[in-house]
């Protein structure tokens, strides 16, 4: 997304050049990693609910799918980019092989404002994307998933696309689709979760007691409610959250200092993750500037909304008493803050290691539908729960051996998987 | 009990530097507080040397604290099911559709992918440890083969297990449990151990060489047993046999070489283990998530003798002399008397019982009831390994009661034994549940349970405690041989009977099964044989108007309370009436 003049791919081709050197990879390998596979760039017209046409700008792209077929969501949002996607289709790569799943890196979006279109706008959307890479992706190949502003809903319309071009049941085409038609249960929750397992593994690590400590949350979707609720029912307390506020077009941050109540809030919360000012006073909250939540004086932050959140700028602003970062989101944080924040000595779970639970249940999905047998969800979650701690073992292991910062220690260890991929398939 | 002192579970069973941790952070219950003393006594007072045949230890556990059954009940929304009068089984169905909290799941499956070896999963409850008395056989255990290949089968029935021990609080025997105490079943969590079974493989069956249950103080007395000295019952295969009442075999510790108190051979043959239990570590049974017994198999002492397990237990009756011949070298029935180790001691087994009775009896400062398993593993290094499950504190009343071999003929005895369980006085007891002996049939003896079961229930809300009278042996899992109750349907009883008829002529169980029920609740237990001076006066009781009459079973509710005495140090006992 456009973000004063911040490039995410640039960014996340630097994080990559850096582990190259550190793993010293050869240049056909860095060439190779450094850009996706593949990419798609087409258009989606539309014809609106008031008769005119409009054409709205679609990507795919498929960033490395060595250890298997592409994976990654599909983002609805008016300042979509391409390099945003190249960036996130890279990021997809780097965590499917961090909590070793057979799957390779994949992002897609549409450059589109769902707040402004209707129910049957957006289905023509999500046909339409699929119309254009019907060949280019399916179970095999690239697999797509809900992603910002995306559903269940907008899933089952890609599927249902993609099927009748197909003339067949692929169920395994994508995945994040509701339970009942080809969902996993407990994906609603995965990537939440997941973080708080993260979270839990690094508090172990510090000597901590998740039992009273407290943490400052930034979002208030899909992923901040669940990391908000697992981590309270391991003892822990919110205090602050922040969120998107779509009349005003700007953030804002929502504080209770003894705790914020997770079931009120969501009382008063509409289905993008937006908090109702007023009713959020009337409950007794603070209703406080956008940056807020990350100044308070907390033991761990969550940036759990969107790319480029804690940043050079913001990041003097953390309190002394923070001890742990969980990215939640997908690059919260620039170079230059997490350079800070590394010499301030305070632990970082890196986005692609703590958020990995998502695309972990997607490929639990998606073997699910493959089978066409679907899991309890306390299976589900058992699973989740020992391949993200799996993961995180082996991370924080390869840091504490070489002496690592977490996200280079995670950097490694999926960056050497992928290479060695490639190497073995004689890629490169 | 809390638990700072526990270490969490690591996600390695076997390979973890601890062999005792903990999944959550609340209570450990019962038995779990049981262990986690004795683990602690085991690694501070018993010497690597001093049994050197033995290697002594707590089975590897981890325990799901109570923190984990509270998030389990209040996030499916339990409570109301679980404090309902739906059936068991509606209770048990619905917690089997209920979830696991997420905070526990990654730990079980972590559990599950590297241990591939029979699991036992019991429970450990809290108000067993807060009111410091026994829960015995009141909340379910069940054990799982854990040996199929797929981790994600492995994985489901570890998590049907522990849903089932949950489910277990609320079964009406447990409400009607603790409706005896002064708690409410509210008050009740439920923390759940998940244990390595002790046992080899022997085919389709993982099972112990023996089990054993010892209590260092029995009201039951034989030959010149004092209380003080204790009993043991031994038992092939899985402890259940002893649990559930079964006929297992009896010694004093302090006299293990003394001849069984069997009237001849014969009735030795009969009344000696003949079936044992054991994990079933083969073809699944039917999916059957709400049975204790789903995985459990019983065997023969034939097939024992095929797996190599009967040599250091068994016995041979050899016909030709009507006698029971050490050893298995002659052809005939094998008799399971452990004497190869008790008489024979070729293992010291009572010598390490006897010693681990007295250490625990000074950690927990009482008198105590222990089990364990024990395997004689050939092939490590020639060591038995000697499993300590469990261990509870006893409640001993010390009331001094004296009952004179005269009163026991007096005018207006209604029940006089020589045998009696228990000791000191009761009053207060003005209702008599029995048995009709003109009706009473071997083939009747389900009916019979049933039956005194929804009369126990109507007295226990009544709050009216009861002498019960029945024949053969309470709790029998063998409805041949007695009534097949469990604690729960027999526990507003003050005094119970097991007498016996020329038709029901079974050795009785000595309230073997409900032993520490009994005397934690300070049960009077009679045993009356109908071919001794022991009596019961019938005709008294059946010239009562009745409360209730099935025909079977008669409830009688008397104008004056019954006077009822037990004299603990003779084993004397007798219930008079007043009216």
């Amino acid at each position: 997304m456009k973000n004063k003049g911040f490039n995410a791919f640039e960014m996340a081709k630097a994080q990559f050049d850096k582990v190259a050197d550190m793993l010293s990879l050869d240049q056909a390998t860095r060439d190779l990693l450094r850009y996706p596979l593949r990419e798609y760039h087409f258009s989606i017209p539309v014809r609106m609910d008031d008769g005119a046409v409009r054409v709205f700008r679609g990507f795919r792209v498929q960033h490395n799918d060595a250890r298997g077929p592409a994976k990654g969501g599909i983002r609805f949002h008016p300042q979509e980019t391409v390099d945003t996607v190249h960036a996130l289709a890279m990021w997809m790569t780097w965590k499917c092989s961090v909590v070793d799943i057979p799957l390779g890196g994949g992002k897609g979006g549409v450059i589109c404002d769902p707040h402004n279109l209707s129910q049957r706008e957006q289905e023509q959307i999500c046909r339409g994307w699929v119309r254009q890479v019907a060949r280019d992706v399916g179970p095999f190949r690239d697999v797509p998933a809900p992603d910002v502003m995306t559903s269940g809903q907008h899933m089952l319309w890609m599927l249902d696309e993609f099927e009748t071009i197909h003339g067949g049941k692929y169920p395994g085409f994508i995945t994040g689709k509701p339970v009942g038609l080809g969902g996993s249960l407990g994906r609603t929750e995965a990537t939440g979760y997941g973080v708080v397992f993260t979270v839990r593994e690094a508090l172990k690590e510090l000597g901590i007691q998740p039992k009273g400590t407290i943490a400052s949350v930034q979002g208030f979707g899909n992923v901040a409610q669940y990391a908000i609720q697992l981590y309270h029912q391991m003892g822990g307390k919110v205090i602050c959250v922040s969120c998107w506020d779509q009349a005003d077009q700007k953030s804002y941050s929502f504080r209770k200092k003894d705790g914020v109540d997770l079931d009120a809030l969501l009382k008063i919360t509409d289905r993008f993750g937006g908090i109702d000012k007023a009713k959020a006073r009337d409950l007794g909250y603070e209703v406080l500037p956008a940056e807020a939540w990350i100044e308070q004086e907390v033991d761990i932050l969550m940036p759990n909304a969107i790319e480029n959140q804690v940043t050079g700028e913001n990041v003097n602003m953390i309190h002394k008493r923070v001890k742990l970062i969980a990215e939640g989101a997908n690059g919260p944080t620039t170079p230059e803050a997490d350079a800070a924040i590394k010499n301030r000595g305070i632990f970082m779970i890196p986005d692609f290691l703590a958020n990995a639970g998502g695309v972990t249940c997607s490929y639990f999905e998606q073997v699910q539908c493959n089978m066409n047998y679907f899991w309890e969800k306390d299976e589900v979650l058992g699973k989740l729960d020992v391949k993200m701690t799996s993961a995180y073992i082996a991370v924080s292991e390869l840091a504490r051996k070489q002496k690592l910062y977490m996200r280079d220690a995670a950097y490694v260890t999926s960056v050497s998987r992928v290479a060695e991929a490639c190497r073995e398939r004689g890629w490169v | 009990m809390d638990v700072p002192d526990i270490p969490r579970f690591d996600r390695k069973f076997f390979d973890g530097k601890e062999r005792f941790t903990r999944i959550g952070s609340g209570a450990v219950g019962g038995k779990g507080a049981g262990l986690l003393r004795i683990h602690a006594l085991l690694l501070s007072r018993l010497e690597p040397d001093a049994f050197p045949a033995f290697a002594v230890g707590i089975p590897t556990l981890t325990v799901v604290a109570t923190d984990m059954f509270d998030a389990f009940m209040e996030r499916n929304r339990l409570h109301e099911v679980a404090h309902s009068d739906l059936p068991d089984d509606r209770i048990a169905n619905a917690f089997q559709k209920a979830e696991l909290p997420t905070e526990m799941l990654g730990d079980l499956r972590g559990l599950i992918e590297k241990v591939h070896q029979p699991l036992a999963v019991r429970s450990s409850s809290l108000l067993e440890d807060a009111l410091y008395r026994p829960f015995a056989g009141i909340y379910q255990t069940k054990m799982i083969p854990n040996n199929q290949l797929d981790a994600d089968t492995r994985f489901r029935r570890l998590v049907e297990a522990v849903k089932f021990v949950y489910a277990s609080t609320f079964s009406k025997s447990a409400k009607n449990y603790v409706r005896m105490t002064d708690r409410g079943i509210e008050d009740e969590k439920m923390a759940v151990l998940i244990q390595e079974v002790v046992g080899r493989r022997h085919g389709d069956r993982f099972y112990p060489d023996v089990s054993g249950v010892v209590r260092s103080y029995s009201f039951y007395r034989s030959g010149h047993a004092r209380p003080e000295d204790g009993v043991v019952n031994l038992a092939l295969g899985l402890g259940k046999s002893i649990v559930d009442g079964g006929l297992v075999w009896t010694y004093c510790p302090a006299y293990p070489k003394a001849p069984a108190p069997f009237g001849s051979v014969g009735e030795m043959l009969d009344q000696t283990q003949a079936e044992f239990w054991a994990v079933n570590m083969g073809k699944p049974p039917a999916h059957d998530p709400m049975n204790e017994t789903e995985y459990l198999a019983r065997a023969s002492l034939l097939e024992a003798e095929s797996d190599g397990t009967l040599w250091r237990v068994a016995s041979t009756y050899d016909p030709a002399s009507d006698r029971v011949r050490p050893g298995l070298s002659l052809p005939g029935p094998r008799v399971l008397d452990f004497s190869p180790i008790l008489v024979h001691e070729r293992l010291p087994l009572n010598g390490l019982v006897r010693r681990l009775v007295k250490d625990c009896e000074e950690a927990l400062g009482e008198k105590v009831e222990i089990e364990f398993a024990v395997t004689f593993d050939e092939e490590a290094d020639g060591l038995a390994r000697f499993g300590f499950l469990q261990v509870r504190p006893l409640v001993v009343s010390h009331e001094f009661v004296e009952v004179a071999k005269a009163e026991l003929t007096a005018d207006g005895v209604l029940l006089a034994s020589e045998n009696v369980m228990g000791n000191g006085s009761a009053e207060g007891v003005r209702d008599v549940v029995y048995v009709r002996p003109g009706r009473f049939d071997p083939s009747l003896t389900r009916v019979a349970a049933m039956e005194i079961a929804t009369i126990n229930n109507r007295l226990l809300e009544e709050r009216r405690p009861f002498l019960l009278i029945g024949f053969g042996r309470w709790g029998s899992s063998d409805p041949s041989l007695g009534i097949p109750v469990d604690w729960g349907q027999i526990c507003g009883a003050r005094a119970i009977v097991e007498a016996t008829l020329p038709k029901m002529n079974v050795d009785l169980s000595q309230g073997s099964h409900f032993f520490h029920n009994i005397s934690s609740f300070e049960v009077s237990y009679f045993c009356v044989r109908h071919d001794t001076d022991d009596r019961i006066d019938w005709e008294w009781l059946e010239g009562r108007p009745p409360e209730s009459d099935t025909g079977l079973v008669r409830h009688l509710r008397l104008a004056e309370p019954l006077a009822i005495r037990v004299d603990g140090r003779t084993g004397r006992g007798v219930i008079r009436t007043r009216g």
